[in-house]
């Protein structure tokens, strides 16, 4: 647009004239082309750079290279990771982008991934940038948030997974594996968890130490952002921040909500959860929990307006709290996932220490008070080089815990981190091992190397807005082109899994798994775009 | 007299102004060149309500006019903010980062003046000799090697293969120092420091050695090395007292230019050793366009290199008095 608006200004009468007869030839040629045929509009498939992550970068290629071969004109545009995320979200310019979702414990729960194909999220900025809109989806995604009967509530969340294979707005490119190691020399017991590895809010109470040492030393390239409870926005912040804050829910491995803090999770009505509280329960200062201070942290949340939460609490009205031990949430509709998931999420805050801060998010460091009431007690973090916990003694949970605290040490990268395990420096890693690394971890005698199966994904979302990708027979098409066991295969040396829907294979309950898969086909690639009317031209270009 | 008082104040009055310029640089570069600093809460699941809700706290909603001349008003009173990433004040993190950049960086850059210099003198003296092929060689080859190479060999032979030193970190875990100089005067520290202040050392000898032993060589052919010769003296006199004390300049000059340049940090060291430096901050902070924390790294060690050659000025003086102020 810019080009035709500069050659117009200061145009001498005959460059007007040949304005004039190009537009023409333009008009003609659209005439035209009721009967001749035109090529599609070339793609640019947007992914990171290889710097970033090399392997989302081989992907865009072995994907381009097939889709060439359907006779399309690809681009392949690698891009700095945040430019990509505004391109895509922000802006919605784009085709085809590559990006991902990580698996944090809450995503288990079918709801935040199935919204990133509601309609409604199509906004600048929302989930689904895609621009999917199928109002049976949408219908479908209201009727299982309310649906409390978890079986009723699966044959909603399979439907819908049917509804979007076929129409396929988004491919599910693959589910890679997280591989950690741990040294068993020193420490035993661990139950990895899906998307969370071994350094999971059950990793450091279920550890037992095997040598001498009882305190648990975990390593990671990554840190907290900070320990604001009501400003940290990083999953670095929580992973940490929930070992000493507790929650009235804890998600098992298999993420069924257990009571934790709570005796028990009753619905009293359609938009009120009754919780009872434990008894005996203090927080790390010697004060009881109750359940003014339950009440007081999830109104205080509401009225701090922290983002980070505001999914889990946006159905919530208020919490009331009905006797020592008893707190009501009063929701402003039904909903399933706000006893399983928000009541997992919210950590327990002590009233006598937050009711005093006015603005939580503009507490500085020095200032932000550390006292939780979870299994261990806040010792110490300092930026860049490491953090400690110790075990709370009047914890319910104290008995089983073996170890005595953890000590976090914080690396620049994860050649660090590998160097740390190998010397006996650290007994876990808190992320996942380079390619490179898991073979001579695997050849050490002290460590064990622990396959995690992630739901989290990695996608390649179509601009269902923009041509060629607006017609379902193009992005069916494209889709059988992928070639993702390759990717699997060789991207991730094996360690991962094809993607087949939105909700993973390792989600057993919520996963649908007899739909179409899009298996890599050529030929049935060429069929569908035949049959929805594209033909190819002499030079094998794809023309419609 | 006074010619020194107002050459000085014209040069104060320069750096200042190169500051500023800086500064003004710094701010619009970042704003236009980096991302937003809440595109990558997106994918935490933000919506735009939110994320426009921390812009606004970010002070990023006003006019980009508005915000340089608050940004400016601040840096004047000495505020640099706060970052966007740790939601801390960013000096607390600069002052602290910046500590243990230096005291790596200094001990290692002293190291390689303090050897570098006279080994570039001897070297000088014995031009041609085997010894001076292959001290230029070690020198050059030891400029040239990439440090992650250098400091994953050492790691790999001295903390690894040996065990003799440890391979990363300031100080061995758990320990209870919380200030600044109860963390640096242990033995614990020293035993820390050895391994990568002697990589960053070994990377800058090349620099004092090879521009001592080069100016040496020019001083050689000066009237009054002749005239000191022909008194009788000893040639090592002649060597330290005489050649050396006036080669010494243009190694004084890159000393501060080092120096200044140190206080951003030798990325590549912190990053393989773990070291918890500015230079790993400056990184993170473009990387998660935390302006308030790049801005001040930058603006920082800009202050750092031209403060230092101001200083190297005066130095001249002193060391030359050749040199006057004009």
């Amino acid at each position: 647009m810019i080009y035709r608006r500069k050659n117009r200004i200061g145009k001498s009468p005959s460059a007007k004239k040949l304005w004039f007869a190009m537009a023409s030839v333009g008009l003609a040629s659209i005439a035209l082309s009721a009967t001749a045929q035109e090529p599609l509009p070339s793609i640019t498939l947007t992914t990171t750079t290889e710097s970033y992550d090399p392997i989302r970068y081989e992907a865009a290629f072995i994907v381009a290279e097939r889709w060439r071969e359907l006779g399309f004109d690809v681009n392949v545009a690698p891009t700095e990771f945040s430019t990509a995320l505004e391109r895509f979200y922000d802006q919605q310019d784009f085709d085809v982008t590559i990006l991902g979702w990580s698996g944090r414990t809450d995503r288990l729960d079918p709801q935040f991934f199935l919204s990133t194909l509601d309609s409604r999220e199509a906004y600048l900025g929302g989930n689904n940038p895609g621009g999917y809109a199928n109002s049976d989806f949408d219908e479908l995604f209201d009727a299982q948030s309310q649906e409390f009967d978890l079986d009723e509530r699966q044959q909603i969340v399979m439907q819908m997974q049917e509804l979007y294979k076929s129409d396929i707005p988004v491919v599910v490119l693959f589910h890679r594996d997280e591989v950690v190691a741990f040294n068993h020399e020193a420490f035993g017991g661990f139950n990895p968890m899906a998307g969370e590895g071994l350094y999971s809010e059950w990793g450091p109470m279920e550890a037992v130490a095997e040598g001498e040492r009882k305190t648990l030393r975990i390593g990671g390239p990554q840190e907290p952002d900070n320990l604001n409870p009501l400003s940290s926005t990083s999953v670095w912040g929580w992973k940490w921040m929930r070992l000493y804050y507790d929650r009235l829910v804890r998600l098992s491995a298999d993420v069924e909500p257990l009571p934790w803090a709570a005796e028990s999770v009753d619905q009293v009505d359609d938009t009120t959860i009754a919780v009872t509280l434990r008894e005996g329960m203090t927080f790390h200062d010697g004060e009881a929990v109750t359940a003014e201070d339950v009440a007081f942290t999830y109104n205080y949340y509401l009225d701090q307006q922290y983002g980070y939460f505001s999914s889990y609490l946006s159905v919530l009205d208020n919490a009331e709290p009905i006797d020592e031990l008893t707190v009501h949430f009063h929701l402003k509709e039904p909903s399933a996932s706000f006893a399983s998931i928000s009541l997992s999420q919210i950590p327990i805050l002590p009233e006598h220490i937050w009711s005093e801060i006015e603005d939580a998010s503009a507490l500085s460091p020095s200032d932000t008070p550390t006292i939780g009431s979870g299994p261990f007690k806040y010792e110490r973090f300092d930026r860049g080089e490491f953090m400690a916990i110790s075990k709370f003694e009047d914890h319910f949970h104290a008995d089983e815990i073996d170890i005595d605290g953890v000590e976090f040490i914080i690396y620049a990268d994860m050649e660090g981190v590998y160097t740390g395990l190998q010397t006996g420096q650290i007994d876990v890693t808190a992320w996942r091992m380079e390619p490179g690394q898991i073979s001579l971890a695997e050849g050490e005698e002290h460590l064990t190397v622990v396959n995690v199966p992630d739901f989290g994904y990695f996608h390649m979302t179509y601009n269902t807005q923009r041509e060629p990708f607006d017609d379902r027979a193009v992005r069916r098409a494209l889709t059988m082109a992928t070639d993702r066991e390759r990717m699997v295969n060789v991207l991730l040396d094996g360690r991962g899994e094809v993607g087949s829907s939105i909700i993973a294979p390792v989600n057993t309950f919520w996963h649908e798994s007899f739909v179409e898969r899009f298996d890599f086909d050529m030929e049935a690639a060429r069929a569908e775009l035949e049959e929805a009317g594209y033909s190819w031209d002499s030079d094998g270009r794809i023309v419609r | 007299m006074s010619s020194r008082r107002s050459y000085l104040i014209r040069r104060v009055i320069h750096g200042v102004m190169a500051l500023f310029i800086i500064a003004t640089l710094l701010f619009f570069l970042f704003r236009l060149g980096l991302p937003d600093p809440t595109a990558a809460l997106i994918t935490e699941g933000l919506n735009p309500e939110e994320r426009e809700r921390i812009r606004a706290s970010f002070g990023l909603d006003r006019p980009i006019w508005v915000q340089y001349f608050i940004y400016l008003g601040n840096v004047l009173q000495g505020d640099f903010g706060y970052s966007f990433h740790y939601r801390a004040p960013v000096a607390d993190i600069i002052w602290e980062r910046l500590g243990n950049t230096m005291i790596l960086m200094l001990p290692a850059i002293v190291l390689a003046y303090a050897v570098g210099a006279p080994l570039g003198a001897w070297l000088s003296w014995r031009r041609g000799s085997r010894a001076d092929t292959s001290g230029i060689f070690v020198g050059l080859m030891f400029r040239s090697a990439p440090m992650f190479w250098t400091g994953m060999i050492a790691i790999l032979v001295f903390s690894i293969g040996l065990g003799w030193l440890p391979t990363s970190g300031m100080r061995t875990l758990p320990y209870n120092a919380s200030g600044f100089f109860d963390k640096i005067f242990t033995l614990d520290f020293l035993h820390h420091l050895i391994l990568p202040a002697l990589i960053v050392a070994l990377y800058y000898l090349g620099s004092p050695l090879l521009i001592m032993r080069n100016t040496m060589l020019e001083v050689y052919g000066e009237d009054f090395i002749e005239m000191a010769r022909a008194k009788g003296l000893p040639e090592r006199r002649i060597l330290y007292a005489h050649a050396a004390r006036n080669a010494l300049l243009p190694v004084v000059t890159q000393l501060a230019v080092t120096i200044g340049l140190a206080a951003g940090g030798q990325v590549v060291v912190e990053v393989v050793f773990s070291w918890p430096g500015l230079g790993r901050e400056i990184l993170n902070s473009v990387r998660t366009s935390d302006f308030p924390l790049a801005q001040a790294s930058f603006l920082v060690m800009a202050a750092f290199v031209i403060t230092l050659n101001l200083l190297v000025d005066v130095l001249y003086t002193l060391l030359d008095p050749r040199v006057s102020f004009k």
